[in-house]
């Protein structure tokens, strides 16, 4: 049945928002996790890809969550001398996790989880209408 | 004769397929709403397939039923309905709210055909003379 193919196409949506947000929520909980040795690197923000593939059963291409991949965006620095991860001139190394940048993508993520929420009630509207036809 | 052979009943199931072929279509804009270089589709409107055949007036001739038809993948894609102006840096041109916006057409067409669909079924019944 071609309604159930796009509630399946749709979940897909959800499953990767879901991947999404599980991302944004690791940036968020680790904005302040600094190294515990001098000089070491911080916690780096991640970035979740996306992809589309043409799946042959549903025959629809549906979204996918790619690699996670790092930010390569500098770390930011404050000046801490009495920090264990403090270098030589007492600089320490914070996570490039900018707040206001995540809680933006947590929106959009949250935003087009919706978006596919919408799309299965109005399918599933769609699929009690035909049922109905049934009862006279 | 089946019920589904009467003018009116196979045209109203036509309509209900071209509806339930388009939710699918929507559903892939919206899931792929975050894709990068992902490009919106969209369905031709029923009734308005003239330009299509215009365009292939040759046509490779199929001599063996094992050849392979010409015909595009997506048959029946409307490019024009689906072009967006607004693309994202990434190369997305899905908008959400234009894709919810024909969700929400396509679910009230859907129900109009399907009560039409339901009303000719009755008619038919009267027809028998069960009331």
């Amino acid at each position: 049945m071609d309604f159930l193919k796009t509630i399946s196409v749709a979940a897909s949506g959800l499953k990767v928002q879901n991947g999404r947000m599980r991302v944004i929520a690791e940036n968020i909980a680790n904005a302040d996790s600094t190294a515990d040795k001098p000089g070491a690197d911080p916690y780096r923000r991640k970035l979740p890809t996306f992809g589309r593939r043409f799946d042959k059963e549903l025959e629809a291409h549906v979204v996918e969550l790619g690699r996670v991949r790092p930010d390569q965006t500098p770390f930011r620095t404050k000046y801490d001398p009495g920090h264990p991860a403090a270098d030589q001139n007492g600089e320490v190394k914070l996570p490039n996790v900018n707040a206001v940048i995540e809680t933006m993508d947590m929106r959009e993520a949250q935003r087009s989880y919706e978006a596919n929420l919408n799309l299965i009630t109005a399918t599933r509207r769609m699929i009690a209408r035909t049922l109905e036809i049934l009862r006279v | 004769m089946a019920v589904t052979d009467i003018p009116l009943v196979a045209m109203l199931k036509t309509r209900l397929h071209w509806h339930q072929t388009r939710q699918k279509l929507l559903a892939e804009n919206v899931a792929n709403a975050d894709t990068p270089g992902f490009k919106p589709q969209d369905l031709r409107a029923p009734g308005s397939s003239g330009g299509a055949a215009g365009a292939s007036a040759v046509a490779v001739a199929r001599t063996d039923a094992g050849h392979l038809s010409l015909a595009p993948a997506r048959a029946g894609e409307d490019a024009v309905q689906a072009r967006r102006f607004d693309t994202t840096p990434s190369g997305n041109a899905v908008s959400l709210e234009d894709e919810m916006l024909k969700v929400a057409q396509n679910q009230a067409d859907y129900q109009l055909a399907a009560s039409l669909y339901q009303k000719s079924l009755a008619l038919l019944r009267t027809a028998v003379g069960k009331r």
